[in-house]
């Protein structure tokens, strides 16, 4: 009864508009004044969620993708991707996922992706032939790929929430990322092969390439450095993050494309960005706390053992609780709600916290570009000025590989484990 | 940086008041911004220190951690003015100029209680922690209270940019509380 009042209420103060934050945290407070609780949680979640190590993370790997999206990165990936493989069937459809991976990965965010690799992406895209639908389909999805390919922010909140380790979180999201892109090649090139429909871009010469790689290769090497540091155990994330935040400035300086309204603009949207998600957070830890003095995760995930006894229904049942979550939430907010009350039950299924880090970062990403209201398809239609039918019927076969490397995640859970467990130890 | 108190009298005191509190809060963002940029700076002069020339600071840990809590609240009142916070904006556009108006007082208000407990209480832990010379359990062994004032400041901001809203919510006919709906959506406010 209590926890149907809870839920009524926060669904209540979110549809009324009170940001995610704030609704959590008044939500958290309320519990704990009507329980008898002291209040001083509040101000003691607002000073420790901040007061973390590990969260310096944020701002940093913000910063580094502010820094190198600011400077036109966006652009050099794709020509040097572009011109290795724009010649080949579908080739600027790989082009364009590659480059989204990278540029996604590095970024961290789905939307600038879009709206980078898109502005060149599109226009080649169709004035080569390719069907309207299925660019818009593949940028959407291109930028999804970031967050399983590290440095994730999705992935630094839900260690930070479940206090698992983020080294081991990013090394888990690594093969299931590459996998991810793999099938979007794949699909790629054996659409182009059994449809055809599009004009192959000219191949391009040695020069062209050489020159392509040569300017798009240095940030390449900063992000297999911060990737490689955390991989062989050279660095912590936090570490990572300013080694990548330092590589970004020097390189944007060294191709001279930092001046000093860029840096302002670079700095204050990785400020705006992360006091967002820190805010989020700080709430989250407020309701999180208000809600287990009442023991609402621990019944609720005992509810959820009973009703799911299996893994496999357990995850079909969040499968698609999220999907229907992603209808009006993003993906933090998702993370932060869910994660209290999933987190319990894990361990009694069966389940490994990490793999589920991973499972769940794919189903967040999955529902945000699920039609017919995925948010994420809402940022394409305004990115590529078109209506939401065209993103949406474009993005169904991306949704079903995304499930497709779900399924497989499920079926072979080393293919996120391996690398963390066996090969990194 | 959005504009100020634009539809309450023009040259009236309290005009004058919200515009000057509204340009604090801009540069309290700003001197934020920088802030997680100086962050980056004592990181990768730790990293330096410690992997080629062998030798950790003793502070990067912890003023990184203090430079955060601060950069943090100083900047959370900038959010709610510029609209960066994150909601679900599955009414935007569908209620009428009146009931958009209640929605708005209502989220106001539900910050400012928010606001106000980690103002009041937040205090509180000040008070105690200077009290009792409470101090972080680490190397630099720093008082606590120079880090958990941060709260308070912060959330009296906050609760200050809530009047400020409220007024301006009074006053200007046309006035306006939608927030984004996610972060990337922020981004794309803010290009």
């Amino acid at each position: 009864m209590t926890t149907v009042a809870i839920l009524t209420a926060l669904v209540l103060l979110l549809v009324v508009g009170v940001p995610v934050a704030f609704a959590l945290a008044s939500l958290g407070l309320g519990l704990l004044v009507a329980g008898g609780f002291s209040p001083l949680m509040v101000p003691q979640a607002f000073h420790s969620v901040f007061d973390n190590f590990v969260l310096v993370a944020v701002p940093l790997f913000l910063l580094m993708g502010n820094i190198l999206l600011k400077a036109g990165i966006g652009r050099d990936l794709f020509d040097a991707v572009q011109a290795w493989v724009g010649h080949l069937p579908g080739g600027l459809a790989v082009a364009t996922i590659v480059s989204c991976a990278l540029f996604a990965a590095i970024s961290g965010s789905s939307v600038a992706t879009a709206a980078t690799i898109g502005t060149v992406a599109i226009p080649e895209m169709l004035r080569r032939g390719y069907e309207r639908r299925y660019v818009l389909g593949l940028l959407a999805a291109g930028g999804t790929l970031g967050i399983l390919i590290p440095p994730s922010i999705p992935m630094i909140v839900y260690g930070v929430v479940t206090e698992e380790s983020i080294i081991d979180l990013f090394l888990a999201g690594i093969v299931p990322g590459l996998l991810l892109a793999g099938l979007f090649i794949l699909y790629a090139v054996l659409r182009a092969a059994l449809l055809g429909g599009y004009t192959p871009s000219p191949r391009a010469d040695w020069r062209v390439r050489l020159t392509a790689s040569a300017r798009a290769l240095p940030t390449l090497a900063l992000a297999v450095l911060v990737v490689g540091g955390i991989y062989v155990g050279a660095f912590t994330p936090t570490e990572a993050s300013a080694v990548g935040f330092a590589g970004a400035l020097l390189l944007a300086l060294a191709m001279g494309r930092l001046d000093r309204a860029t840096l302002v603009a670079a700095v204050r949207d990785a400020m705006a960005t992360t006091v967002t998600i820190f805010l989020v957070l700080a709430g989250a830890k407020i309701f999180g706390k208000a809600i287990t003095l009442y023991r609402i995760p621990q019944e609720l995930s005992e509810v959820l053992i009973a009703t799911f006894a299996t893994p496999a229904g357990f995850l079909l049942a969040i499968t698609l609780v999220l999907l229907v979550m992603g209808c009006f939430l993003e993906a933090l907010s998702m993370l932060v709600l869910m994660m209290p009350i999933l987190y319990p039950a894990l361990l009694p299924l069966g389940i490994d916290p990490i793999w589920f880090g991973v499972y769940f970062v794919i189903m967040i990403e999955c529902a945000l570009i699920t039609p017919p209201v995925g948010l994420n398809l809402f940022v394409i239609q305004a990115v590529a000025r078109t209506t939401i039918q065209e993103v949406a019927l474009g993005v169904w076969p991306f949704v079903l590989l995304m499930l497709v490397t779900a399924l497989a995640l499920f079926l072979a859970p080393d293919l996120a484990l391996y690398v963390p467990f066996q090969l990194a130890r | 940086m959005t504009s100020g108190a634009r539809g309450c009298p023009p040259g009236t005191p309290l005009s004058r008041l919200l515009h000057r509190f509204e340009t604090l809060v801009d540069r309290l963002a700003q001197l934020a911004a920088w802030l997680f940029f100086l962050i980056g700076l004592m990181i990768t002069y730790e990293v330096v220190a410690r992997y080629v020339f062998n030798a950790p600071t003793i502070w990067a840990f912890d003023l990184s951690r203090l430079t955060q809590i601060w950069a943090t609240w100083l900047a959370a009142a900038y959010l709610l003015r510029s609209r960066q916070l994150i909601a679900v904006g599955l009414l935007y556009g569908r209620l009428g100029p009146r009931m958009e108006r209640l929605a708005a007082a209502i989220s106001l208000l539900v910050i400012a209680a928010v606001a106000a407990s980690g103002l009041i209480w937040g205090l509180r832990i000040v008070a105690e922690s200077i009290r009792f010379g409470r101090k972080t359990a680490t190397m630099l062994d720093l008082p606590l209270w120079a880090t958990e004032i941060a709260v308070p400041v912060g959330c009296l901001l906050l609760l200050l940019q809530v009047a400020v809203e409220l007024a301006r919510l009074v006053c200007e006919p046309n006035y306006r509380l939608r927030f984004a709906r996610d972060v990337d959506e922020a981004e794309e406010v803010r290009q």
